[in-house]
């Protein structure tokens, strides 16, 4: 038999070359998918590129309050004259910050946690979905409340922060099944048998088989992050910010009667828009994730 | 070499109101597997061979009874000591579907073993990739088609060879192929039994096959040693064209008798044995859905005495032991050894 | 018995079942001329991506989407064409003329009813009126069939072994009074014994209860062991056809010669068996012009590349291979192969 062996640092590339092709293979099945991309897309370079736009502060046209939409203001003005539009993209980079740090934690320490009690069983399973239990009881709006009353979130990494340890609890529960059904699977038993140590068989062996599960929650927690803080923010507890998209919910509604008047309508839309984009570009995405990580669905 | 005295294992089942039922899955086992050698234990499902194959592999522990590899008794070394005498015994999966990571390429499924394997003997990490061609062309595979491929994209047969192909990762002496081929279709079967065959010629590695299909044994080598297990005992054991040819337990008979017939090309045994029927509600014909439900098991009779056809008052009184009796070349546990020409013997082609 | 006519006939003309994929439709069964003679048990054989359990779905007109019957007719005595059947017709013909033991029946029970509450549901959806009758009709073939009728009826799926379920499978399937029963691998997953016991169950309720019945299996030894007649399908084609022991006895087809080859036996020269070279073709493999078998056969000739095999019946046996259309065809030597399973 003649074989002819590629070196192994040209399989790895080889392999990871073939994930890429096969991701926009993916993505091109449905023109949906492309459509979430391409949405997310433009959150980033907006999150990433958009206070450099615009200057710092913001400037105002005082004698432009609560202009209605125009060319040169496609979403009107505020309260005090700035451009809304300006406003939303400022604040984007803020929003996904805290939604991207949120998503990370979440994960990481979910998965983190699920995998470690899934794969040891016995005591320490125990120890730590009891843990587990006991954090997904505690409610996390109040319990935000509370803890804003003593600490300012000063920052978009300290917000996600709060709101990942808040919230991995169902992403552990849910990975620890998964662990549990996986391990009794013949390559982890093989994996084992050979010798392979456990970093490998947990890292390499079981997490691409939960990695669609995983990337689903992740981009589930963006959502779910995004929601909080707007919600924080629009509920007023956290200190003022001008150009975050929770507190011009809160200015167009209870300062600008946006409710009752038409005139803070745009000033409230705007941010209401960019909530619900981001939100239909994650949801459109989401569906692809299942075959992205899984090689059958992939390569067919 | 590889062996066993007196394997006991019992498995607790979570009953109902009355709580843990014990359920023996094996009653003092004894085997021994030969370098080179091929074994096979035959018997139905639940008849305790899948847990012997997975304590002989060291994926299960025995309640009593010892494993001895290479003369070292396993229960005088930790779990972790342990580890390296085990990983001489390779588990070859029924299913080679679950055997094999499907996020993984098949190079990959071999590059970390054989990498481990390189750290070990202290080679250089090119070693790990040539090797696992050569492993590949071993079992048969074109490595050029076979390594970039994910499992899904290779038939059943060729996953199969992969699975074995992993399995010589670490040159073990002693493959456990646990219903190996039943799995893959009825054409492929023989070629996956010729390699085992291949293997123990070429590599001397041992094959311990576990099987209910007492043919496919014949093809892992016709020198081998048949082991038939009933309720956790071994009740017949001896060299394979032997008893296949002359059986002399019940049990084993009755298991060949059973092997359908071709009929056409064969005229089936005049003596076949067949187990006797239910009394109403325990099928005796089927013990796979309540293991040790029998009555017999608080009796201390022979396990097989209610469905024996030929059971005297003494199988019900007491149980026999493994053991040679009069001119046998196989050993068993009858009271009433009789050889039976049970097996379907060849018309002659016209 | 409530029926007094015979066993059903069913002729199967030009069936073609192609299944919707990424790379266009496909066939899974091309063509496929079968006759099941009233009374008889017939078996077809063949391994994966035959064919074979589309063609059983296709007596009940129960190909699933993505797949459908592309072409061809199913003529059943007493119920006519099913291809054209439809809707509530097709429903009550199912259970009521054509009995379907399901692949692996030891799972297809409802794990939260009792037997007999599913006997019961089967009843209500076929609008039987005495349901003691029923029940009794139940308890009866499965007293028949070696349980204690009363018990099982009562018990609900984990509570009955593999070899019980199937038999619950087959009391479905003959409760209504089918006169058709289709049984799709009835022995998988079940050991030697419980295998046996289950074959001779078959042989004996249709012989008893006078059925029409089609065994699907991917072994020769169950059909060897229960059906009068074997056909033997490969890549969606029926290849070779005749009375089981004739075509056992010899088998003209190469593949059937192949197949009967490599299955491990108990006695004789082991030598002599191997495994057929390359390996069975997938829907996506199949090729469309010429011989599905012609990769892996030792007779290939030219003319395999191009057309498709005749059929050539002669008496009550036929086969599809360009070489036995002449006589010596058949007497041909099979050619050394190897067990190299690569395609």
């Amino acid at each position: 038999m003649t074989s002819t062996i590629v070196p192994e640092t040209g399989a790895a590339a080889a392999v990871r070359r073939n994930f890429w092709r096969g991701v926009w293979r993916v993505m091109r099945r449905k023109p949906s998918r492309m459509a979430g991309a391409v949405i997310l897309v433009v959150f980033a370079v907006m999150g990433i590129f958009g206070p450099l736009l615009y200057p710092d502060p913001l400037p105002r046209d005082t004698s432009a309050l609560y202009a209605p939409p125009s060319l040169r203001h496609p979403f009107g003005t505020d309260f005090e004259g700035t451009d809304v539009l300006a406003l939303v993209v400022t604040g984007t980079r803020y929003v996904l910050l805290t939604a991207v740090v949120t998503a990370v934690i979440t994960v990481v320490v979910g998965a983190g946690i699920g995998l470690f009690a899934g794969f040891r069983r016995g005591r320490w399973d125990t120890v730590l979905m009891r843990f587990t239990d006991m954090k997904l009881t505690i409610p996390g709006l109040p319990l935000l409340l509370v803890l804003s009353t003593v600490w300012k979130f000063t920052g978009a990494v300290e917000m996600g922060l709060v709101l990942g340890l808040l919230g991995w609890g169902g992403v552990a529960r849910a990975v620890r099944a998964q662990t549990l059904s996986l391990r009794e699977r013949g390559f982890i038993e093989a994996a084992r048998g050979l010798g392979l140590s456990t970093t490998h068989i947990v890292g390499r062996e079981l997490l691409p088989g939960m990695a669609p599960y995983i990337a689903m929650n992740a981009l589930i927690a963006v959502t779910g992050a995004v929601y909080a803080q707007v919600g924080l923010f629009f509920l007023g507890v956290l200190p003022f910010e001008a150009n975050n998209w929770g507190v011009m919910l809160n200015l167009a509604v209870f300062g600008g009667g946006a409710l009752t008047t038409t005139a803070a309508l745009p000033y409230l839309l705007a941010p209401l828009l960019a909530i619900l984009l981001l939100t239909l570009g994650i949801v459109l995405i989401v569906d692809a994730m299942d075959e992205i990580f899984n090689p059958r669905l992939r390569e067919e | 070499m590889i062996g066993g005295t007196g394997i006991t294992k019992t498995f607790r089942q979570r009953g109902g109101v009355l709580g843990a039922r014990e359920v023996p899955a094996l009653r003092g086992v004894d085997f021994a597997i030969p370098k080179g050698g091929a074994v096979s234990f035959i018997g139905e499902s639940g008849c305790g061979k899948t847990t012997l194959g997975r304590i002989i592999a060291g994926l299960e522990t025995c309640d009593a009874g010892e494993i001895v590899i290479d003369g070292v008794a396993m229960s005088s070394l930790s779990h972790r000591r342990r580890q390296p005498y085990f990983r001489r015994v390779q588990l070859v999966h029924q299913d080679p579907y679950s055997a094999l990571n499907p996020t993984r390429t098949i190079h990959q499924a071999l590059a970390a073993p054989l990498a481990l394997r390189a750290r070990q003997t202290g080679r250089p990490r090119a070693w790990a990739d040539e090797r696992a061609g050569e492993l590949l062309g071993m079992v048969g595979l074109d490595p050029g088609y076979v390594l970039p491929r994910y499992p899904h994209q290779l038939s059943g047969g060729m996953r199969q060879r992969v699975v074995i192909a992993r399995a010589l990762t670490v040159d073990p002496e002693v493959l456990v192929a646990d219903e190996a081929v039943s799995m893959i279709d009825v054409s492929l079967r023989l070629g996956i039994l010729a390699l085992l065959k291949d293997l123990r010629e070429r590599l001397g590695v041992s094959v311990l096959f576990i099987t209910h299909d007492v043919a496919t044994a014949r093809y892992i080598g016709t020198d081998g040693e048949l082991y038939v297990i009933y309720r956790g005992q071994v009740v017949e054991r001896g060299p394979v064209e032997t008893v296949i040819s002359a059986p002399v337990h019940p049990y084993t008979q009755a298991l060949l008798s059973a092997i359908p017939v071709l009929h056409g090309l064969e005229s089936p045994g005049e003596q076949r044995v067949v187990p006797v029927e239910a009394s109403g509600d325990h099928p005796s014909d089927d013990t796979s859905g309540h293991p040790g439900g029998h009555p017999s098991d608080h009796a201390g009779g022979c396990l097989f005495a209610p469905r024996c056809p030929f059971r005297t008052e003494r199988c019900e009184r007491e149980r026999p032991v493994l053991g040679h009796d009069g001119d046998t070349p196989q050993r068993h546990a009858c009271f009433h050894p009789e050889r039976r020409s049970v097996v379907a013997v060849p018309v002659s082609r016209r | 018995m409530a029926s007094e006519q015979g066993p059903p006939g069913v002729r199967i003309r030009g069936l073609t079942v192609v299944y919707r994929t990424p790379a266009g439709e496909l066939p899974a069964v091309s063509g496929v001329d079968l006759d099941l003679a009233p009374g008889t048990i017939t078996g077809v054989v063949g391994e994966s991506g035959s064919g074979k359990s589309t063609l059983a779905l296709s007596l009940l007109n129960a190909v699933q989407p993505p797949g459908r019957i592309a072409a061809g007719s199913v003529e059943i005595d007493g119920l006519g064409d099913v291809v054209a059947l439809g809707g509530e017709g097709l429903r009550r013909a199912r259970g009521r003329h054509v009995g379907y033991v399901f692949q692996a029946a030891q799972n297809s029970l409802n794990p939260l009813k009792t037997v007999g509450k599913q006997v019961l549901d089967l009843g209500r959806s076929h609008g039987v009126e005495d349901m003691r009758g029923l029940l009794a009709d139940a308890r009866g073939l499965l007293g028949r069939m070696g349980l204690d009728g009363a018990r099982v009826l009562d018990s609900y799926q984990h509570e009955l072994s593999g070899g019980m379920r199937q038999r619950v499978g087959i009391m479905l399937a003959l409760v209504l009074n089918a006169r058709l029963v289709v049984l799709d691998e009835p022995t998988t997953a079940l050991d030697m014994i419980t295998q046996a016991t289950i074959l001779r169950i078959v042989r004996e309720v249709h012989a008893e209860r006078g059925l029409t019945t089609l065994v699907i299996t991917h072994d020769l030894g169950v059909v060897a062991e229960v059906a009068d007649r074997l056909a033997v399908m490969y890549g969606g084609r029926v290849v070779e056809h005749g009375p089981t022991r004739d075509v056992l006895a010899g088998p003209r087809h190469p593949y059937t010669r192949g197949l009967l080859g490599a299955i491990p036996r108990l006695v004789g020269d082991i030598g002599e068996a191997r495994a057929l070279p390359g390996r069975p073709p997938t829907l996506a493999d199949v090729p469309a012009d010429g011989c599905v078998f012609r990769d892996r056969c030792p007779l290939r000739m030219d003319v395999c590349e191009t057309g498709s095999p005749p059929v050539v019946t002669r008496g009550s046996r036929s086969a599809a291979c360009h070489a036995v259309r002449d006589d010596e065809g058949d007497r041909r030597a099979v050619a050394a192969t190897t067990g190299e399973d690569q395609a």
